[in-house]
């Protein structure tokens, strides 16, 4: 269902339904996450992707002018290198990772609630990159506000009335 | 064979999501497209780290589950990401009246 999803992402002509499939191929990724024993991560990929993240992406989708024209392959030669690129590249990485002989793996783990060791990390060894991403999303924020701010000027005003 | 606790699927599964993640950010005009390709990638790289954190013995002692932790800070980041980018998007929108990267190439214009 996440492939499936993941190639509407990246061939539906209409973005919207692109989005709306974005939705599910996040809800795949979060249920990977449950099932690798990562309680709070797939909790946390619900609230912040599917939650936050794919809301603000719908919001912009309605900036988007033509989300109605179906095209899909009309203009093949945009998508002919890309496409070979990307599949010199899946291939490679797939026989690469699986004739690998992965040595220090476990061949079973046990799903331990994770949310008291990742506070204790988070704290510890993590306390300056924790402070650091905290700074990020502040000054994150305040460029936001800046840049999306309306300007008061009559210059671009007047541009938008012609 | 069990696929939940076969390590190669989810390498495999994220290396896939990688790719399509790619080919959108590639292949769309669409400002918002390419975005949610972005979005894809950094997906699979988060899933990776998550799938090795758990595979992986504990061989030094001190299970600090770094790989969790770099999973959180990609999703921390991601929005971010989509904070600024979605500025970006609207100024460019307020300006050009679309969100075609190909018709943003001039600066202070």
């Amino acid at each position: 269902m996440g492939t499936l999803s993941a190639l509407l992402v990246a061939f539906h002509p209409n973005i919207l339904y692109a989005a709306v499939s974005l939705i599910f191929s996040l809800l795949s990724v979060a249920g990977m996450y449950a099932a690798l024993g990562a309680d709070f991560l797939a909790a946390a990929q619900l609230i912040i992707y599917v939650g936050a993240i794919v809301v603000v992406i719908l919001f912009a989708v309605m900036m988007s002018e033509d989300i109605y024209r179906g095209r899909l392959f009309d203009n093949f030669k945009r998508f002919l290198w890309p496409a070979i690129f990307s599949v010199v590249i899946l291939s490679g990485v797939v026989k690469l990772l699986l004739q690998t002989n992965w040595s220090g793996i476990k061949d079973n783990f046990d799903r331990l609630p994770t949310t008291k060791a990742m506070g204790l990390a988070l704290v510890g060894p993590y306390a300056i990159v924790f402070q650091y991403v905290a700074i990020v999303l502040l000054l994150g924020l305040i460029g936001a506000v800046v840049v999306a701010r309306p300007e008061f000027h009559h210059g671009d005003h007047e541009e938008d009335q012609a | 064979m069990n696929l939940i606790n076969n390590l190669e699927f989810y390498l495999v599964f994220s290396s896939i999501l990688f790719v399509l993640g790619l080919l959108a950010a590639l292949t769309r005009r669409n400002a918002i497209g390419i975005f949610m390709g972005v979005e894809l990638m950094l997906n699979a790289a988060g899933l990776n780290f998550v799938a090795f954190q758990s595979f992986r013995k504990n061989i030094g002692g001190g299970d600090w589950l770094h790989g969790h932790v770099f999973s959180l800070f990609i999703i921390i980041l991601a929005a971010i990401e989509a904070a600024v980018a979605l500025a970006i998007v609207l100024r460019i929108f307020a300006a050009k009246r679309n969100i075609d990267p190909y018709a943003a190439t001039e600066l202070r214009g």
